[in-house]
């Protein structure tokens, strides 16, 4: 037997408008091209681009003081036939990481593989952990 | 990429529609796909009866507690095509790219524009 429950209409309107906010593509609303993922570890901090279809001589990596930026360009890969669907977007991007510390500018590894860029930075001197001694 | 909710296996499951782009030519029909962080052996491409689909599964790559900051997530990708049966089954070429996968579905020759020549009475 069904008893109606006013909850149950509660939350299928919550879901609306849960699905509403977060089905949107990631690059539009209060994010930019490309979207980023910062993991640190102790003595590094990696930063992680997704960006399929580029390759690695049209994206430019800059360290200045302690904001990384991420230039670059995709190109369009269109071929001159007739298109069903076109989904994918093309052009230019910028973006700016300000890093919650300072790095080691002399030691940045940068790899670019299955559409995700991946910069190591290494935490200077002053920003890794250090044990302190109780005297 | 699209975040979405699917049926799946009988629950409802988040995932990224991966954005496609689908042209046509007289023997084909070439799908771009923009799967990043996929490798080709989790990449799975059936298909059945008259659906084309595309399922990847993507795994975490880092560790939890050390993502400090991230505006994407680990989901799998997971996109149904359907398709006409102009598609020949056997052949079709898959290519999987700097995170982008083209597909490649080629036409039965019976569907294929055909020139037909005409012969000449005497």
């Amino acid at each position: 037997m069904y008893t109606y429950n006013l909850f149950d209409d509660m939350v299928k309107l919550r879901n609306v408008f849960d699905d509403f906010f977060t089905e949107r593509r990631d690059h539009e609303g209060n994010t930019e091209f490309p979207p980023i993922r910062i993991t640190e570890e102790d003595e590094s901090i990696t930063i992680s681009a997704v960006m399929p279809g580029i390759s690695a001589e049209d994206i430019d990596i800059q360290l200045v003081d302690n904001s990384l930026f991420i230039r670059g360009e995709k190109k369009e890969d269109y071929e001159n036939h007739p298109y069903i669907r076109r989904e994918r977007f093309f052009g230019g991007f910028k973006k700016s990481i300000k890093l919650p510390f300072r790095v080691n500018s002399g030691e940045i590894k940068a790899d670019l593989s299955e559409g995700i860029l991946k910069i190591r930075l290494t935490k200077s001197e002053e920003a890794k952990p250090k044990k302190i001694q109780i005297s | 990429m699209i975040e979405r909710k699917v049926p799946m296996n009988g629950a409802e499951q988040r995932v990224y529609i991966p954005l496609t782009d689908i042209y046509e030519t007289g023997d084909l029909y070439s799908l771009k796909m923009e799967m990043p962080g996929i490798k080709k052996e989790n990449l799975d491409i059936v298909i059945h009866e008259n659906e084309l689909r595309i399922t990847a599964k993507r795994g975490s790559h880092e560790e939890k507690e050390n993502v400090k900051y991230s505006e994407y997530s680990d989901r799998d990708y997971y996109r149904v095509f359907k398709i006409g049966y102009d598609v020949d089954r056997n052949r079709v070429d898959a290519n999987l790219d700097k995170g982008v996968l083209t597909l490649k579905l080629y036409k039965s020759e019976e569907v294929k524009p055909k020139k037909i020549s005409i012969n000449q009475a005497n």
